[in-house]
């Protein structure tokens, strides 16, 4: 109840603050991007806001609970990501002034031809990107309100659907950067008070010694929400509704659902098919304690992180509410301490979680464990607080990212995939407005209802592909696009279709072969960035080194990187009226 | 410019500011100036973080041996993945957006000369 007065709490203000930022929604430039009035720890926090999704507050603390230590490489990657973001592209992109990505591709490369496969690009990432945040809703709502797994999804789907439609960008700059401190909140306190409750690691022969997770002991019931496949790693007898069953070590059995299921002290837990049991010194190695920890998948997850955060349309577009090259960069190096902060917490609750929710290895349900932990740990009022808490946070995370992805993907429709199929002349602002806001609701139908068949794969596998597409594609573009005069129309299209191509077939395959998986290539086809980033590269220089070298982009060159202030800068003048007149109705 | 530019052309009456903003040959030589300048930092800090935390993984899986150091009863890798590397992103990030800036404010100098 506390929990669900907490998710009420966040949704409430949310909603709120949203409508509130109608009420200054003047012209379609001020619903796509907020006004450029905004300070650089405001900026910070609210590109920090949005970028905290599902996935950094459940998702790597699943991940560490299943995989182990090597689960912590992909707090280093989203991090990391800003720092590539700042060394090559956050001034230039910001002085040059496009909007969106399919702006950008337009008018960096001079061809209207490019935008509607850039456009289809940014739907693709922004879908895949929106899946997990929704299945993080689905879960949370279970764990928190026994509610079925669609009730969650439809919930914030609905919420996320009707507030962009309202408010736009304009009201959300705030909320997103409000949002951030919530999600901060919520993770650190609860893993700093179950630390001290616990006067530091408890299991630790289950965390980094020889021990598998094992019943505490008292004994560990529980019940399964449906039949389970899983895999005992020792021999063990158990009570399956009063009836006693021995199992040998190895043994896969299918265990029912709803029935209570008892596991005496000590036994080793069993564990959900396609996890592995492991002992704590394999969990707690970095690199190489099982295949999926392999360093060629450590070093593709790297380079899809590393690569991909640039090319995540819902970021990006934040670039455009600094006012300037210089304040692009200053606010990247603050994002670089804010995410620092935040992605020391997540680590906690993966390590809590072995030793104090063990049955999540049953359930499979490990995507929970920031959720669960504080009640389990904790029996009574404070770990139902601390419980509410997190709940909260996790709620924020979904609202804040889904929010950022479906001004994009709403953006990317209203404005250039809706005119397209209508082939009409340019329209007026109410239109545009108007669209916008049926985008909005249209964009969340489809990834809310794949939301509802994903909802056996984990969040940071889901995430980890719209990074590994979004570097396989934009990536490229815009580092070619920005230090290299050459690159042309035909070879930045050529490369994009062939990176999405690649990584999208690849995750396709990895699913159709399902948990087969134990190879190099089967690691590959889990994270294809390794293969598909340096494929996108070669195919986009290649390509432009065949073409012509006629177009001159010396003057794109001068709005990427002429510092300002200098009023060589055609739009400089135009970019100045804009942040007046946005900056206006406030004043 | 070299002296011997200076040598061909005569004193010269247009400002750097002018020959950037009708885009001369001249112009143009100031901007790749600027560019490569920048670019040249950028990989160097590429360089820098790549040279610590690009090799870290294979370190981490060629010296397995780390993983028995214990600090204060946690793996010295764990301490490692999850103490200092932050920090270090945070180090270059902030080196690098001072060093570009200052490229920036010479290159503006130069042209408001």
């Amino acid at each position: 109840m506390i929990a669900l007065a907490a998710i009420s709490a966040v949704t409430v203000g949310t909603l709120g603050l949203g409508a509130w930022g109608v009420r200054f929604v003047r012209t379609t430039s001020d619903l796509l991007v907020a006004s450029r009035s905004v300070t650089a720890w405001w900026n910070a926090a609210a590109i920090s806001g949005e970028y905290l999704s599902a996935a950094s507050f459940l998702g790597i603390a699943g991940l560490e609970l299943q995989l182990g230590a090597s689960a912590l490489w992909q707090s280093l990657g989203f991090t990391a990501g800003y720092l590539a973001l700042l060394l090559f592209v956050a001034a230039p992109l910001r002085r040059f002034g496009s909007y969106t990505i399919p702006d950008f591709a337009e008018a960096r490369l001079r061809s209207p031809r490019l935008r509607p496969l850039a456009s289809a690009i940014v739907l693709l990432i922004g879908g895949f990107y929106l899946l997990p945040q929704l299945k993080g809703a689905g879960l949370a709502l279970q764990v928190v309100a026994g509610a079925p797994y669609w009730v969650g999804v439809a919930i914030v789907a609905a919420i996320v659907a009707v507030n962009v439609a309202i408010g736009g960008m304009r009201g959300i700059t705030y909320v997103q950067a409000f949002q951030f401190w919530i999600k901060v909140f919520a993770i650190s306190v609860p893993a700093c008070v179950l630390l001290i409750h616990f006067g530091g690691l408890p299991g630790r022969a289950a965390l980094f010694g020889q021990q598998l997770p094992r019943a505490p002991a008292r004994g560990l019931t529980v019940n399964l929400p449906g039949r389970q496949a899983v895999q005992f790693p020792t021999a063990a007898t158990i009570t399956i509704g009063g009836r006693r069953v021995t199992v040998a070590a190895g043994a896969r059995r299918t265990l029912p659902g709803g029935v209570p299921i008892h596991l005496t002290a000590g036994t080793a837990v069993p564990v959900a098919m396609g996890t592995i049991a492991q002992t704590g010194a394999r969990w707690s190695r970095p690199v190489g304690g099982t295949h999926e920890s392999s360093p060629l998948l450590v070093y593709s997850l790297l380079v899809a992180t590393f690569l991909g955060t640039m090319g995540l349309p819902h970021i990006l577009v934040r670039f455009y509410t600094n006012p300037d090259g210089h304040a692009a960069r200053r606010t990247t190096v603050r994002v670089l301490s804010l995410l620092g902060l935040f992605y020391a917490f997540p680590a906690v609750y993966g390590a809590l979680g072995r030793a104090l929710t063990p049955q999540l290895y049953m359930t499979g349900q490990t995507d929970t464990v920031v959720l669960t932990l504080p009640r389990a740990a904790w029996p009574g009022t404070v770990g139902t607080v601390l419980g509410a808490l997190t709940a909260a946070g996790a709620f924020a995370a979904f609202l804040s990212t889904s929010s950022g992805l479906l001004v994009s993907l709403a953006g990317t429709i209203s404005h250039d995939v809706w005119p397209r199929l209508r082939r009409e002349p340019p329209t007026g602002v109410s239109v545009r407005r108007w669209r916008f806001r049926v985008a909005a609701l249209g964009a969340m139908v489809i990834p809310a209802l794949l939301a509802l068949l994903a909802q056996s794969i984990d969040i940071s596998i889901l995430v980890g592909w719209a990074f590994a597409i979004a570097a396989s594609t934009f990536c490229p573009m815009f580092l070619l696009g920005v230090w290299w005069t050459r690159l042309s129309a035909r070879g930045a299209a050529a490369g994009m279709v062939t990176g999405a191509v690649i990584a999208t077939a690849a995750i396709f395959i990895g699913l159709a072969l399902g948990d087969a998986q134990t190879s190099t290539v089967g690691a590959l086809l889990a994270q294809p960035a390794l293969v598909s980033v340096p494929a996108a590269f070669l195919v986009m220089i290649g390509v432009s080194l065949g073409d012509p070298a006629e177009v001159d982009a010396s003057a794109e060159m001068l709005a990427l990187h002429a510092p300002e202030g200098l009023g060589l800068r055609l739009a400089e003048d135009d970019l100045d009226a804009r942040a007046d007149l946005a900056a206006a109705p406030r004043a | 410019m070299s002296s011997a530019d200076g040598d061909r052309n005569p004193p010269p009456l247009r400002s750097p500011r002018q020959e950037l903003a009708d885009s001369t040959a001249h112009g143009e030589v100031y901007l790749r100036r600027l560019r490569h300048a920048q670019l040249q930092l950028s990989l160097l800090a590429l360089v820098a973080f790549g040279a610590v935390f690009g090799v870290l993984p294979l370190a981490l899986y060629l010296l397995p041996g780390l993983d028995h150091v214990h600090l204060v009863g946690i793996p010295l890798t764990i301490w490692i993945m999850l103490v200092p590397l932050s920090p270090l992103f945070i180090a270059i990030g902030w080196l690098y957006a001072r060093r570009a800036d200052a490229l920036d404010a010479a290159f503006r100098d130069l042209v408001q000369r």
